[in-house]
């Protein structure tokens, strides 16, 4: 544990820290109706949600584990040993003075309010499974945009929530996003207005504190006709002896022209299972660009997508993985084209360190009678130590007229040459590494906001400390 | 005692193979010296064996920088101390600017907690990359990729200029080069002669020294000097060939 | 199989006539043979989640309707042996038809002096039993058609055997013709080549129908290349439509061998395809190339590993497809480095062009690396005929056709270049146009 300033260095154990647990609200351990019918109680939730979330836990309960492609460490989930719903209370406050006291200095120890005051429209800090805070910059709130937890937007709005919610990913999408669906809570939800351009980003932060415990938020993002907006999450948990699980359900609605640019900097600790679903279905014309770093957890799976809906619809999926001892960063891209002239971008760059492993996964779907599609995809991996691994494993299937699609995928080293001629010029061994591996995700960071890149240069750097000799 | 860059009794193995065999050589500082030799003779291993690379073994012997020992030190810690080595074969390095591969290089030279002045660090880096003719387009390119050979040589003299080192040895700068580029790349170190520097200027050809005038010339052959004298030793060497060299060497051994 | 108990019988009756068939066959074989029979039987069929039968149609894999026991020589032996000239000069050929040797051209008598061994494997199983039993199916099965390699073992009498001892070079190709001939009859083309140190040989095999009956193939090469020895192994494909093919690939590349593996592929209704490099010494070379013309409502099913096991090795795969109509490819391909097999450089390229708006191409190109100072890439395209490249040919008078062949030709000449025999060059340029005028 760091000792408590209000000044800690953006870093890989920056997150690790936690406080004693003080819920109100805590379903015990294990899950069954039970548990599903303490959370909508807890809620008070409308019997459509309660139904919904009993219907998700019958499919979680009979999906296999998805072992026959990916790896066996998931049988290493004791769904019987988790938490699945800790809090402290039901609405989020709207001012930093309402949170309790140990919430709020876990936000600011990392550096939340000091970034909301700097640069963001809104923010929201969800501490384990609710929102501790949620608040929106009032210029933005005017023009009809909203930005809420997901279970305030849930009471709030429920003609919107309801419209969209579960449309994007249906609950039996696979076995995790059913346990999502059974158990949901918090995350963010997000309503732009057509023609609105939100010119600041919208954050939202979670924070896992309890051990043991499973962090299952929903984020549900509407971007209206015309409209942009940009949200950026961020995480951390304590580094505990058990496994935490974390897996969230992630919808996003682009309607015709619409712009939504969705940025994720993972930085879990190690010993968290990040099991993600994230989706998006662009209409006519929208643009949506999944911005996607996981540095942190045990291992992650997790493939951003884009149903391309409507005609000239965009997908982009820009993604950076690092893979240290003891981590899989599994995760990839998935790009189902449904329109004509509709194109897709995938850009992946991994790096394996000492023992770490990082596998791209990737589908991309052109059917029959479209016209006019493409795809490109690239992925390139960096391969540290000699006993680093990374597998490429994608799928492309193409039909139609006039569609091209291209993958290209290179796996490459630092050499010892290039070390040597980077320290003979007054760099040291681990400087010159952090440089050429900071240099081999340039071409993608570049395309990220500043505050973002700037964080995941410095991540980097703390992660090649140590990694050479 | 004056300052220099001295290497005495140099014994350096690649693998079980001897390669530099108990050299010596004094370059006092503000002097520039030649070796010259055939290929195959250990210039550029002395070259790579001075600046550390882990591949070449010093067996016995030392070097000093200023009297200070500096085969116990790492690569960097060499180069920190002074030693500024320009390749052969630069190598190339993706997604890393040119800008920022110095500005590291410059900030690691920096007392800790000390942070370059970004702006007075472009405009020499500016001026210095308009004297060599570099394209300060190049400032964001990244370093030695997809440079042409002149390019890369030019490269590696913009930072023996930026890194202000004590002590230079060029190896093969010539190599690769039409007469422009040796011209350009010429006039810049000749800039940078003068007191603070010595140079050693490792060559194959009599050309470079008709513009890289030395101090100095020295003739290898297996692992030693076999010859030393003044800068018409380069045209004797020229015009009599590399054979001239091996029966110096044979009569003497 | 399960959904056909009734098959189950009839096979396992088919096995037993098979069995007794067999005259002088050495004992190992019986039981080997008794031993696929049992693995095959005892194995499922693919299944929905196998990763190794991904996009693929599981639902004409029937072998209901084939007998494996039927035991026919077809009547037009000299039109077929007429037929099977594909290359212009041999070291030797072997025609069979219906898994019987209708031709046998044998090795010259300097070749055999020196110990060549060029036998139809139905002798050699007698002649050269110790020779069978090192190297007859241990090249391991990991791509998916497990159960179908069993099969094979189970029913085959014939096929090649080439043995080239150390230090032996023989330039002309030696050729293998496999015809199918009767309805429902099933073949088992087997190509097994030895090439002891520093040897060099090249390969030619053909599989063929003659009539358009329903047939199941399905064959199985296994080269071993020895230390600094070189094989080229070309196949040629073009079964008849109603044919379901499988066939299974494989080559152990040694120390500073090289190994190439051609296929040409034009034939079978649906065609399952799997190639495994194995490069297992250091300073080996393997290429694996192929081309594949697809029609009607043809599926070409291919599955590819390219394993590094040794460092400083290289290997290289070229796997081009052109579709028609309603047909659909799966291009599945994985590059596999062990920890030692540092200093590898491994390259895999799959390029797909779609000749109609209903055709599917599939392509899953996969890396699993684990040493860290190799260069591996793979990339994979998919696209129809650039409309301007049709414009240009039209604005120079070239019939629509003819601009399509045209580009065709361009598109497969990576690979047909590979072919060094001019006859079998022009043969095989000859099928391609005849069944793409088709």
């Amino acid at each position: 544990m760091t000792t408590a300033t209000h000044n800690i260095e953006i870093d890989r154990d920056k997150g690790d820290f936690k406080y004693a647990e003080t819920h109100k609200f805590d379903a015990g351990v294990g899950l069954n109706e039970g548990t599903v019918d303490y959370i909508s109680d807890v809620k008070g939730e409308d019997d459509w949600i309660r139904d919904f979330r009993k219907r998700a836990l019958k499919v979680f309960q009979d999906k296999p584990m998805p072992t026959h492609w990916a790896t066996k460490d998931l049988e290493n989930i004791d769904f019987n040993k988790i938490r699945y719903y800790l809090a402290g209370d039901q609405r989020a406050k709207k001012s930093w003075d309402d949170v309790p006291d140990e919430v709020k200095e876990t936000f600011e120890r990392l550096g939340i309010p000091e970034n909301e005051r700097k640069f963001l429209a809104g923010v929201e800090a969800q501490f384990d499974s609710e929102a501790a805070y949620s608040n929106i910059k009032e210029a933005v709130a005017k023009d009809g945009v909203i930005f809420m937890g997901s279970t305030d937007g849930l009471m709030e709005h429920p003609e919107i929530f309801k419209k969209w919610f579960g449309k994007v990913i249906p609950t039996a999408d696979n076995k995790y996003a059913a346990l999502n669906s059974a158990v949901f809570s918090g995350g963010s939800f997000i309503y732009v207005p057509p023609g609105v351009k939100v010119s600041h980003p919208l954050q939202a932060y979670f924070r896992i504190n309890a051990e043991n415990f499973g962090q299952f938020e929903r984020t549900l993002i509407i971007a209206d006709e015309g409209s942009e907006v940009t949200y950026m999450e961020g995480c951390t948990a304590p580094k505990f002896d058990t496994a935490t699980l974390h897996s969230a359900v992630v919808e996003l609605v682009a309607m015709p022209g619409a712009k939504i640019e969705y940025i994720t900097v993972q930085n879990w600790s190690s010993n968290v299972f990040n099991l993600v679903t994230k989706r998006a279905i662009a209409h006519e014309g929208s643009v949506v660009k999944w911005i996607d770093c996981n540095i942190g957890s045990r291992l992650t799976m997790k493939y951003p997508g884009v149903i391309l809906k409507g005609r000239k619809a965009r997908g982009e999926v820009l993604s950076i993985a690092l893979a240290n001892d003891d981590q899989h960063q599994d995760t990839g891209a998935k790009m189902i084209h449904a329109a004509d002239d509709t194109t897709s971008n995938v850009i992946s760059k991994s790096i394996s360190v000492g023992k770490g492993r990082s596998t791209y996964r990737g589908q991309v779907r052109i059917p029959k009678h479209l016209k006019g599609c493409k795809n490109n995809t690239e992925c390139d991996a960096l391969l540290i130590n000699s006993d680093s691994r990374t597998d490429t494993y994608p799928a492309i299937t193409v039909r139609g007229d006039q569609n091209y699609v291209q993958h290209e995928a290179s796996v490459s080293k630092v050499s010892a040459e290039q070390i040597f001629y980077m320290q003979q010029r007054g760099l040291s061994e681990a400087d010159a590494m952090s440089l050429s591996v900071n240099g081999f995700v340039n071409d993608l960071t570049r395309q990220f906001p500043m505050e973002y890149s700037v964080e995941l240069k410095r991540l980097i750097e703390l992660e090649m400390e140590g990694s050479v000799g | 005692m004056r300052a220099s860059l001295e290497i005495k009794n140099l014994n350096v193995m690649i693998g079980d193979k001897q390669i530099i065999k108990d050299f010596s050589l004094t370059i006092p500082k503000s002097e520039v010296h030649a070796i010259m030799g055939p290929n195959g003779t250990g210039k550029s291993t002395l070259a790579k064996a001075l600046a550390g690379h882990p591949d070449y073994e010093i067996t016995s012997g030392d070097a000093l920088i200023d009297g200070e020992s500096i085969i116990n030190l790492e690569v960097d810690e060499r180069s920190r101390a002074g030693l500024f080595l320009a390749f052969q074969y630069p190598m190339e390095i993706p997604g890393v600017s040119i800008a920022n591969f110095i500005r590291a290089a410059r900030n690691a030279r920096l007392p800790e907690g000390e942070d370059l002045d970004a702006p007075a660090y472009y405009k020499e880096l500016y001026e210095k990359m308009d004297r060599l003719k570099i394209d300060r387009k190049f400032t964001s390119r990244s370093i030695n990729e997809g440079f042409s050979g002149g390019e890369k040589k030019r490269c590696e003299i913009l930072q023996l200029a930026m890194l202000n080192p004590k002590y230079a040895i060029l190896d093969e700068t010539d190599s690769g080069l039409d007469i422009d580029a040796l011209k350009i790349v010429s006039e810049g170190v000749n800039a940078l002669r003068g007191p603070e520097l010595g140079a050693l200027v490792i060559t194959h050809y009599q050309r470079l020294l008709d513009y890289i005038v030395p101090d100095k010339v020295h003739v290898m052959y297996d692992g030693r000097i076999v010859k030393s004298g003044d800068k018409s030793l380069a045209l004797e060497l020229e015009s009599k060939g590399y054979d001239w060299i091996k029966e110096i060497a044979e009569n003497a051994a | 199989m399960e959904a056909e108990a009734g098959f189950d019988e009839s096979i396992r009756y088919a096995f037993q006539n098979h069995m007794d068939s067999l005259n002088t066959v050495p004992k190992w074989w019986r039981e080997f043979k008794t031993n696929a029979f049992d693995s095959y039987a005892n194995m499922p069929m693919p299944r929905r989640n196998d990763e190794n039968w991904r996009f693929a149609n599981r639902n004409n894999l029937s072998l209901g309707k084939f007998q494996f026991d039927r035991d026919t020589v077809s009547p037009n032996v000299s039109s077929l042996v007429e037929k099977s000239r594909f290359t212009g000069t041999q070291a030797g050929g072997f025609v069979i038809a219906d898994n019987k040797i209708v031709q046998a051209n044998r090795a010259p008598k300097e070749l055999t002096d020196q110990g060549v061994i060029w036998s139809p494997l139905s002798e050699a199983i007698v002649e050269h039993s110790d020779l069978l039993r090192d190297y007859f199916m241990k090249q391991g099965i990991d791509l998916g058609s497990e159960k179908f390699a069993h099969i094979h073992s189970a029913f085959v009498t014939n096929g090649v055997l080439l043995y080239i001892p150390k230090g032996i070079e023989v330039e002309a190709p030696f050729c293998s013709y496999n015809w199918s001939t009767s309805e429902n009859g099933s073949m088992f083309p087997h190509t097994l080549v030895i090439a002891e140190a520093n040897a060099k040989a090249s390969v030619v095999e053909a599989q063929l129908s003659e009539g358009e009956q329903s047939v199941f193939s399905c064959g199985v090469t296994h080269l071993f290349a020895g230390v600094g020895s070189e094989l080229n192994y070309t196949l040629i494909q073009n079964l008849n439509e109603n044919t379901l093919g499988f066939q299974i690939n494989s080559n152990i590349a040694g120390k500073d061998s090289t190994v190439s593996m051609n296929s040409i592929i034009l034939g079978c209704g649906h065609y399952r395809s799997e190639t495994h490099g194995q490069i297992k010494g250091s300073g080996a070379h393997v290429d694996m190339r192929s081309m594949a013309l697809a029609n009607a409502a043809q599926e070409i099913d291919q599955r590819t590993l390219q394993t590094h096991s040794a460092p400083h090795t290289t290997s290289n795969l070229l796997f081009k497809n052109a579709l028609k109509e309603n047909s659909k490819s799966i291009f599945s391909g994985l590059i596999k480095v062990d920890e030692v097999a540092q200093q590898t450089d491994a390259y895999q390229t799959n390029r797909n062009l779609l000749l109609s708006n209903t055709a599917e191409a599939n392509s899953l190109p996969g890396l699993e690396i684990e040493a860290n100072d190799v260069k591996c890439s793979h990339g994979a395209t998919t696209s129809e005929i650039q409309e301007e490249e049709i414009f240009y040919m039209l604005a120079r008078g070239i019939p629509k056709d003819t601009a399509e062949e045209l580009i065709l030709y361009g598109f497969f000449e990576e690979i047909l270049e590979n072919i060094v025999d001019e006859k079998l060059s022009d043969c095989t340029r000859q099928l391609i146009r005849k069944k793409f005028g088709s």
